[in-house]
């Protein structure tokens, strides 16, 4: 009888020992990890810091600014690009009856084609100085007479007949005379090739 | 039992050879059963021995054969040396840039007691950093000491690159560097810490406290965009007009908050000390100066705006009572003349637009110097601005306000104000009347700081349309920005030179208010000591300087602000600022 008993503790003893020794080394294990995913979680912010450091550094306005002038050559907006309202924004010009040609001579296309300048309706009558690319051929005519005629079917531009003469003098005639690529750029890279080809 | 094997019965024995003694033969018995129970019980402990080590054999072949790499987990833990969380936060502009930032920027140091190969160290620390010299790294690898630096406060790249080389030996010691991604542009506001990172000027040491304290980054009401405007174009007046130094701020009228705060010549806060390269004979504390906030200058006739209003406010003036500047007043050594002189009887809204200097004198006269002090008090003109930046002046002004003070005070002269008062006073005159502490803390939008009721509303509504009339007819109309209605006023001071004042040294400024039929923000340019040029016309008055810098500021700022323009022509604005004393009259017909 003894025996048994003594059998029994000596075996619940093992038994507990064993499992506590598990414990144990399970728990240590956990600690290692969790140092560990702290020490990671830490160098990891440290890293976002410097990053966001150069983050700023590479942004800074003077470096837009730089890189506006080198690549883009935007200028600020001046106060008529602004349309605050709805009203104040145009209606889309009716669709072409053919599709927009290049003009070999602008004075030609303006006088052969006057149904067909849907493309500087819009930006004659708000002033908004184009990319040189878009094919603007009309205001660039430099005699206003058929320029007028072409543009009768645009009421809106007849109300303000002085923004055909200024943005005329804005665009050098060779812009638009010159062969411009139509097609709308598909991705950011192939605009920026567009604008680098086209200086 | 005792019987013992006779040893000698083996007859061909050699003599002298004994037989070792044997263990006993232990005859069948108890003794015998002992004995076997002993040796079972032995045999049975070393298969338990054996089991156990067969089992720890196993083990080892599973760790080292089977597992192979995941026996690593259970290597010693290994300390990365990680930076901690840096001690002082951030400072971001309102739009979440960053200004200044801790970065970690550790200091390599050598153990030469442990670094194997000097030589081969010395080569590829030489070939990592070429701005050390080889001798000296050699010499201090050699010198058997145990801690000697190799470089301080390395970059992150550079640490990488310590870390690439891999020499045993080289440590890295814990630093933090505080950067300032924007160098300059923020120069003043921000200001820049020291070798232990402790603030030294602006913000850094204005709220040094908050800065250690705080965990979150701290937002300024600054926005980048607009001070790199306001920058660039006092830079170009500065470059326009050969002057010495220029200033200016922008500020929200309705909370306090400053935009944006520059002054010109101004510093790198990465290397506050490092000469700048385009003016080598400034001194730093030239470049250091905050003409915004410590500076205090006599700002000339953009005061009269005060006057006007303080004559407005008290009653003692009217918009249609009439001042005759025909003659100069002479006042003891002082002869007070007009610099556009119109030399004839002048209204209120006259001696604004054309900026008379003895309309604005008889008009305080008119109120007197109790009520001309108490005013300027009021609004805050008298005591030091109070900002979150440590540089801060106190404004000069008579002790005894006699009459030839209260008639120079009328016209801003024998004052001296910062800036920065000037434009919280300002903000007070157009926005309703209520003063507001200027703060470049960022406010928690729609939430207006706590003011002081300073003028009436109505005194205000009348300051604005006189502002206006500044620009439209005025001294001031380049300061005219398409669709933002500006209004605003004029001040060419002369620059006092110990006693008097010097003719050829001029203070121009601008105050500018925008749009001002509903005053959002307030723009105030001063450029010191501006000369004359070709565009110019040989003027170098405020009018012809910082007044058409006011108007390209406008223009750049004004989308980046959301404020939209209108058409400035339209029946609305135009009744809004109308004049009641002109009643429909032409300005020139007067």
């Amino acid at each position: 009888m003894i025996r048994i008993a003594t059998l029994f503790w000596l075996v619940l003893v093992s038994a507990t020992g064993f499992a506590m020794f598990g414990v144990k080394y399970q728990v240590q294990a956990l600690e290692d990890e969790l140092a560990r995913t702290k020490r990671a979680a830490a160098a990891e912010e440290h890293e976002i810091r410097v990053l966001d450091a150069e983050w700023a550094y590479l942004t800074r306005p003077e470096t837009l600014d730089a890189m506006n002038r080198r690549f883009l050559s935007l200028s600020p907006i001046v106060t008529k690009q602004l349309h605050t309202t709805a009203a104040d924004i145009p209606m889309r010009p009716p669709p072409p009856a053919a599709p927009p040609t290049l003009p070999e001579d602008a004075v030609a296309v303006a006088t052969a084609e006057p149904t067909s300048p849907p493309n500087a309706s819009p930006n004659a009558q708000d002033g908004v100085p184009t990319l040189a690319a878009t094919p603007t051929p009309l205001p660039a005519t430099p005699e206003p007479p058929p320029a007028l005629s072409a543009l009768r079917v645009m009421p809106a531009l007849l109300e303000k007949p002085a923004g055909a003469p200024q943005l005329a003098k804005a665009l050098p005639v060779k812009a638009v005379v010159k062969p411009a690529t139509p097609h709308r750029a598909k991705s950011i890279d192939d605009l920026i090739a567009q604008i680098m080809a086209s200086r | 039992m005792a019987a013992v094997q006779p040893f000698d019965d083996n007859p061909c024995r050699p003599r002298h050879f004994k037989p070792p003694p044997c263990a006993p033969v232990v005859p069948a018995g108890p003794a015998r059963q002992a004995l076997e129970a002993c040796r079972s019980r032995l045999f049975f402990t070393r298969v338990l021995f054996a089991c156990v080590f067969a089992v720890v054999a196993l083990r080892i072949v599973e760790v080292v054969v089977l597992e192979g790499g995941s026996a690593q987990s259970h290597m010693p833990r290994f300390r990365m040396p990680v930076p901690p969380v840096p001690a002082r936060t951030d400072i971001v502009d309102r739009n979440g840039k960053l200004l200044a930032t801790t970065l970690d920027s550790p200091s390599v140091y050598a153990n030469p007691k442990q670094i194997l190969d000097p030589a081969d160290a010395t080569r590829k620390l030489v070939k990592a950093f070429p701005s050390l010299k080889s001798e000296d790294v050699y010499a201090k690898l050699t010198s058997g000491k145990s801690f000697v630096y190799i470089k301080r406060r390395l970059t992150p790249r550079e640490q990488y690159e310590v870390n690439q080389l891999g020499i045993p030996g080289l440590q890295f010691q814990h630093e933090e560097r505080r950067v300032y991604p924007d160098g300059t542009l923020t120069a003043h506001v921000v200001g820049y810490t020291g070798i232990d990172n402790s603030g030294f000027a602006g913000i850094e040491r204005g709220l040094d406290d908050t800065l250690k304290d705080r965990r979150d980054p701290l937002q300024l009401s600054l926005d980048l965009r607009i001070q790199y405007v306001l920058r660039e174009e006092l830079q170009r007046v500065i470059d326009d007009f050969t002057a010495k130094g220029a200033a200016g701020l922008i500020m929200d009228v309705n909370s306090g908050e400053v935009l944006a705060m520059v002054s010109l010549p101004d510093f790198d806060p990465n290397y506050p000390g490092a000469p700048d390269p385009d003016h080598p004979t400034l001194s730093f504390a030239d470049r250091m100066f905050n003409r915004n906030t410590l500076g205090v200058y006599e700002l000339g006739s953009i005061f009269k705006i005060f006057t006007v209003a303080m004559a407005l406010d008290y009653g003692t003036s009217t918009l249609a009572s009439t001042y005759d500047a025909s003659h100069p007043i002479n006042i003891g050594r002082f002869t007070i003349g007009d610099y556009h002189g119109k030399h004839r009887v002048l209204n209120v809204p006259e001696i604004l637009m054309y900026s008379s200097n003895i309309g604005a004198a008889k008009m305080a006269m008119a109120a007197g110097g109790q009520k001309q002090r108490e005013f300027l008090s009021r609004i805050g003109l008298l005591k030091a601005p109070k900002i979150e930046v440590a540089e801060i002046g106190s404004p000069h002004f008579p002790g005894k306000w006699r009459d030839v003070n209260v008639m120079t005070i009328a016209f801003g002269h024998g004052i001296s104000v910062t800036p920065l008062s000037f434009a919280s006073a300002a903000a007070a005159l157009v926005n309703g009347g209520v003063l507001r502490q200027a703060t470049l803390v960022r406010q928690p939008p729609g939430q207006a700081p706590q003011g002081q009721q300073v003028i009436s509303p109505k005194t205000s509504e009348q300051m604005r349309k006189l502002m206006r009339l500044v620009v439209e007819h005025g001294t001031g109309t380049m300061a005219a920005a398409p669709g933002y209605v500006v209004g605003g006023k004029t001040g060419t001071a002369d620059k006092v030179s110990g006693r008097h004042y010097e003719d050829r040294k001029l203070l121009s400024s601008f105050v500018g208010v925008f749009p001002i039929n509903d005053p959002k923000y307030l723009v105030l340019a001063m450029v010191d000591e501006p000369h004359p040029n070709k565009q110019s016309h040989g003027y170098a008055t405020a009018g012809w300087t910082v007044a058409p810098a006011t108007s390209r500021i406008v223009q750049r700022i004004a989308p980046l602000l959301g404020v939209d323009p209108v058409d400035e022509s339209s029946p609305e604005i135009q009744r809004a600022l109308a004049v009641d004393s002109l009643q429909g009259k032409k300005i020139e017909a007067y």
